[in-house]
């Protein structure tokens, strides 16, 4: 696990702007594995030209995030929901 | 390290544990952002603590720089998992990292202020004495049994842990896993991981762990 | 509206315009920029695989790969993070080399990688001295955190189409969108059209 990895806690006000909730305790569960964590606990990366969320146990991806010049895209494919 | 009061239109009281995002924009719109953890408690005005990190972007404008009455955006407060309300009864562990004590600071800051009866224990991993933050008011604070280790230096005569966090450092300060209590973890990522996966190993139910992986982006 | 912090002004620096595209600042740093756990494999493990469409792959090995004619090469860097780093210094293997050995009729290519990335090139991008599979930074061997033991280098476009960790180019009739691309990212990438988004 690399220093610059981060957790869900790190993206919680862009998913606060984004979904009008705080989601960092919102339970996720991934579309790989079947692995459920709140968002708080999963892996985030941010150092990079958008965000990326990753399952904490099968490494695949959740969540990617990449703000636009007017949009934002969110991709929530990696996941079979996130519990609001 | 430096403490800054934040005065916010619009504030809602943030709970214990809780960070808001600064985004500062320069005159040709350039822009920021970083997150900091509320160091105080609830019901207080929000303040931040912020490390200044040598070759950082944000922390040395914001330590060295910023002055009474200078202005910068803030979103928050945010977070629904890292955090601690003392209307919770049981024992809490805090175990920090570095500037990882600023939300757990919120949090023994908040139990003193809400006359909360948890038991509540602090474990904190320093390099140095010098680095401690907050020592002086830990020092005073009854109500939080506080356990420092500081892992490069130690004062003369220091008689405490001198090590990196490990399973026996944790066997020994940690409650029991059957007590109940609820663990929050906060440091940098491989403090975090280190710390989280030793007290599963002790027996800890890892849902009663809560963590906070911090950045080193400055 | 946003409120001007007073006396900020961040890390950037201002260069000539003729070498720093549209919206970019100038960095003397190399940022690190992850999308995933930096992958490590090793150098007997490590293959470069072209694939085209009905043919057999060809393959080179790591000891192969080194034994290809290389070349240094010095070029601007653009991410789309907005920092430019002028005058970085490559080692590696031009794609116009790794295309001699393979016969095909294809446009498009996608690059993939260990860790799963992937980015989408008209072969265009890809040909004519404008690309590289680079294994040397600086005088060193590639690190890991940026992209060793070789990456894909492309400067001529954003530097996300420099796909660290690569292990192979897939050559195809018709494009298609990779990771980034999938998200939000343009299908290209021109730093001086400021191609950033969809529908820049």
């Amino acid at each position: 696990m690399s220093k610059r990895t981060l957790d869900g806690n790190a993206i919680g006000g862009l998913l606060l702007e984004l979904f009008g909730a705080d989601l960092t305790a919102a339970p996720c569960a991934c579309d790989g594995c079947g692995a459920r964590e709140e968002v708080a606990r999963l892996d985030v990366y941010a150092d990079c030209p958008g965000v990326v969320v990753r399952c904490r146990h099968c490494g695949d991806v959740l969540i990617t995030i990449v703000r636009g010049r007017t949009r934002t895209y969110v991709d929530l494919r990696g996941t079979r929901g996130l519990e609001l | 390290m430096r403490t800054l009061e934040l005065e916010a239109a619009g504030w809602s009281e943030h709970r214990a544990g809780q960070h808001l995002d600064v985004r500062l924009t320069a005159e040709d719109g350039y822009q920021a952002q970083r997150s900091y953890s509320i160091a105080s408690a609830p019901g207080e005005p929000p303040a931040i603590t912020v490390e200044r990190l040598e070759d950082g972007e944000v922390s040395p404008y914001l330590v060295d720089e910023v002055r009474d009455g200078d202005a910068f955006e803030v979103r928050g407060p945010i977070g629904g998992y890292f955090v601690w309300d003392a209307d919770e009864a049981g024992p809490v562990l805090l175990v920090g990292g570095g500037s990882g004590i600023v939300p757990l600071m919120a949090m023994a800051r908040h139990r003193v202020r809400a006359g909360s009866e948890a038991p509540m224990r602090l474990l904190y991993s320093s390099r140095t004495w010098n680095d401690v933050i907050y020592r002086d008011e830990l020092e005073s604070l009854d109500a939080v049994e506080v356990v420092h280790t500081l892992t490069r230096e130690r004062p003369p005569g220091w008689n405490g842990y001198g090590r990196r966090i490990d399973d026996d450092l944790l066997r020994e300060v940690a409650f029991a896993p059957t007590d109940g209590a609820r663990v929050y973890v906060c440091g940098s990522t491989r403090f975090v991981d280190a710390a989280a996966d030793g007290l599963v190993r002790l027996g800890y139910d890892p849902s009663s762990v809560r963590t906070e992986r911090f950045g080193a982006t400055g | 509206m946003n409120i001007v912090s007073r006396g900020f002004r961040g890390r950037r620096q201002d260069g000539p315009p003729d070498r720093v595209p549209p919206g970019q600042y100038l960095t003397d740093d190399f940022p690190v920029l992850s999308a995933g756990p930096t992958p490590h494999v090793s150098l007997d493990e490590w293959t470069f695989t072209i694939q085209a469409f009905g043919a057999e792959p060809v393959r080179w090995t790591w000891e192969e790969f080194s034994a290809l004619p290389s070349e240094e090469v010095t070029r601007d860097i653009h991410c789309v993070t907005k920092w430019s780093k002028l005058d970085t210094v490559w080692q590696g293997v031009a794609v116009d080399t790794l295309l001699e050995a393979v016969e095909h009729d294809a446009e498009y290519a996608v690059a993939f990688c260990d860790g799963g990335y992937t980015t989408n090139l008209p072969l265009e991008d890809l040909t004519g001295g404008k690309a590289w599979v680079a294994y040397g930074y600086d005088g060193e061997p590639l690190e890991p955190e940026h992209g060793g033991p070789a990456r894909l280098l492309v400067p001529h476009l954003y530097f996300w189409k420099s796909a660290k960790w690569v292990r192979g180019l897939d050559l195809r009739d018709a494009e298609e969108p990779g990771f980034w691309e999938q998200n939000g990212y343009h299908p290209r990438g021109d730093p001086w059209l400021e191609q950033r988004y969809w529908g820049d």
